[in-house]
């Protein structure tokens, strides 16, 4: 077998050479396009896939990495919507790269080269209206654990703001590997770290935001007007920054303090991190409103995640039937290091069943907030429903505790969560606080629920 | 074809060819060093490692570990760089930045990588007083993946190694795949 399969690869790169592929004509676009963003000097990637030379270097993990898909870091699967700024290959472009490689990875043409990919020199979306950066550099050791950890940054605004966009810049990117952003407009966040003494607080999610046992929280994280109250997206690495569509924006009270919860790979060398953030304003408020609706809500809180050690296939559901015509353009997953799977899926009134968003192989290390290249229309009666599974045994590898032990809801990392947020609007804008309404009937239905289980 | 591919790593993992007994390699210091060849060493660890690749640089901390645990009992430690675009003051930096305490080497043409049979960083190889590759391969499991990384490794199959070498027992496995990043070409 594996004589013949080198057999017919020698064969390819001798007889037909002339079509194999070559650096500067077929493997440079995909490159630059695909690639380059993270890998050229100066970003996160490890080194730089710009020239030939480059590349040649590194062809067999190129070759290796896309066949196996781990290159580009795309966690979700196709499904039946595209997303913006998908990094994911074409499985000819995934072919082409291989051919190049076993073909003895051919320069070519000088004349074939497409031009090099320019990127803006410091923020894609050009000057902010508002740089910030954390007054203290946070020591992230050369190993261990990965690290969770919320900074405050005062913003000192005497104004509230509409916020469409949000950018970021780690200062040390080996080790920086997603960051969430949150508002708090308690300073509670600023409190317990000044308390401290420490640079940035523990704990996940922006730490003072998730409810500790207690139901009364739970408000708190239910959509609303600007979005889900409180956050500002977030920054994953290999991500570009994007407006939000349509002229919508977050609300940003004056007075709030911003809260990056942050995501630190240990590199194996120690660095300093301070991350610097971009915001764009928006110039007027936004005519439409959006929210999230989680499924299932609170990040799992209700959902009766309760796994015991070594079990292997333990799985969360959901569903919410949308009371008003609605149009999603954006959606993202969370959970811990032992969910495998998320499956979100929409059917619609004709009972026709479209994918949303499918992961197959969840990693906790790629919290990517996925935005639909259209809206999406999601007509009044659609049942949306979200599948999350998870595996407790000895098996998984991510499982950060060996031998298993039985795993809980929690904010502790090696504790559960489980949600998926889908970003939308309601298609008629006086619709929107029937939309919220339904949610919140969802909501407050599945913690009664819950609270009768227990 | 998968014959010889076995017939190749077991000359590999059996000895050394002659010729690279004996040669002399210069650390960054300008000391002399012949890593094949340590006489006075029950055992000599070669860490072949590239700058630039994420999961060769994740073991910079647990290198250190091993070469100062197993100093003592009288095993030596180099790490070796294979690819030739790897600059002497490229090379300062880098340990600079992780700290290894260890002989540096460069091997722009490769001769420790074909002596012992390496592909890839991070990969060790194993050398005992009689020569002989007595292990070739990762340190130890923390990866089970490209991007799949393990809380902690479960097996250490370097030090398991050492240990096994050190009571004059066999080594349990030889040789043990290695994620990592591919070693360059050499310098032609």
């Amino acid at each position: 077998m594996r004589m013949s399969a080198m057999l017919s690869l020698l064969i390819c790169a001798g007889v037909s050479s002339a079509q194999a592929p070559t650096f500067n004509k077929d493997v440079a676009p995909i490159l630059f396009a695909q690639c380059a963003t993270c890998h050229r000097p100066g970003e996160a990637a490890p080194f730089a896939l710009l020239k030939y030379e480059d590349a040649k270097k590194r062809g067999k993990l190129i070759a290796q990495v896309t066949q196996s898909k781990q290159m580009p870091p795309w966690k979700a699967d196709k499904s039946d919507f595209a997303f913006r700024n998908e990094r994911r290959l074409s499985e000819a472009q995934i072919a082409t790269l291989q051919k190049w490689v076993a073909a003895g990875m051919v320069e070519g043409d000088k004349n074939d080269l497409p031009p090099a990919p320019t990127f803006a020199s410091e923020w894609a979306l050009g000057k902010p209206d508002l740089v910030v950066k954390m007054p203290k550099a946070f020591k992230v050791p050369a190993e261990g654990k990965d690290i969770y950890r919320n900074f405050a940054i005062a913003l000192n605004l005497n104004d509230d703001k509409w916020v469409r966009a949000v950018d970021f810049r780690p200062s040390a990117s080996s080790v920086v590997h997603h960051t969430l952003f949150f508002l708090d407009t308690t300073g509670t966040a600023a409190k317990k770290e000044a308390d401290s003494g420490q640079v940035g607080s523990s704990g996940a999610m922006g730490g003072f935001r998730v409810p500790k046992g207690g139901l009364g929280g739970l408000g708190s994280l239910t959509g609303s007007g600007g979005g889900q109250p409180g956050s500002l997206g977030g920054w994953a690495l290999g991500a570009q920054a994007r407006s939000l569509p349509d002229g919508l924006a977050w609300k940003l009270p004056k007075g709030s303090d911003l809260i990056l919860s942050t995501h630190f790979h240990p590199s194996g060398k120690a660095e300093m991190e301070a991350s610097t953030i971009a915001l764009y304003f928006s110039d007027k408020p936004p005519t439409k409103r959006f929210t999230g609706l989680q499924l299932p809500i609170a990040f799992g809180f209700a959902a009766g995640i309760d796994i015991p050690a070594g079990k292997k296939d333990f799985s969360i559901e959901d569903s919410f039937v949308l009371p008003v015509d609605v149009k999603a353009f954006g959606i993202s997953a969370h959970a811990h290091y032992i969910a495998k799977t998320f499956n979100v899926t929409a059917t619609l009134p004709d009972k026709k069943t479209k994918t949303l968003l499918k992961i197959s192989d969840w990693d906790f290390g790629w919290q990517e907030q996925y935005r639909f290249q259209d809206y999406v229309d999601l007509p009044k009666g659609t049942k949306i429903d979200a599948k999350i599974t998870y595996d407790n045994s000895a098996d998984n590898p991510r499982n950060p505790t060996n031998p298993p032990r039985r795993v809980r809801w929690g904010k502790e990392s090696t504790d559960e969560m489980g949600s998926i947020t889908l970003s939308v609007i309601a298609a008629q804008e006086p619709e929107f606080s029937e939309l919220q309404k339904g949610y919140q009937q969802h909501l407050i239905a599945a913690i009664r629920k819950f609270g009768g289980k227990k | 074809m998968r014959c010889c591919l076995s017939l190749l790593a077991l000359l590999a993992v059996g000895g050394l060819h002659g010729q690279e007994k004996s040669t002399s390699f210069s650390d960054l210091n300008g000391r002399s060093h012949t890593p094949l060849s340590q006489a006075d060493k029950k055992a000599t660890v070669l860490f072949f490692l590239l700058p630039d690749c994420p999961v060769s640089n994740a073991y910079g901390p647990e290198i250190k570990r091993i070469a100062a645990d197993y100093e003592a009992k009288k095993v030596g430690a180099f790490v070796v760089h294979a690819d030739p675009d790897v600059t002497i003051e490229a090379a300062k930096k880098h340990v600079k930045d992780y700290g290894y305490a260890c002989p540096v080497l460069l091997d722009p043409t490769h001769i420790l990588v074909k002596a012992t049979g390496v592909k890839m960083a991070p990969e060790v190889a194993v050398i005992g007083p009689d020569r002989k590759v007595l292990y070739r391969g990762r340190i130890d499991d923390l990866y089970v993946d490209y991007g799949k990384r393990r809380p902690a490794p479960t097996q250490r199959d370097l030090r398991d190694a050492l240990d096994a070498i050190l009571q004059g027992k066999a080594v349990a496995a030889a040789t043990t795949k290695v994620i990592g990043c591919h070693l360059p070409d050499p310098k032609k």
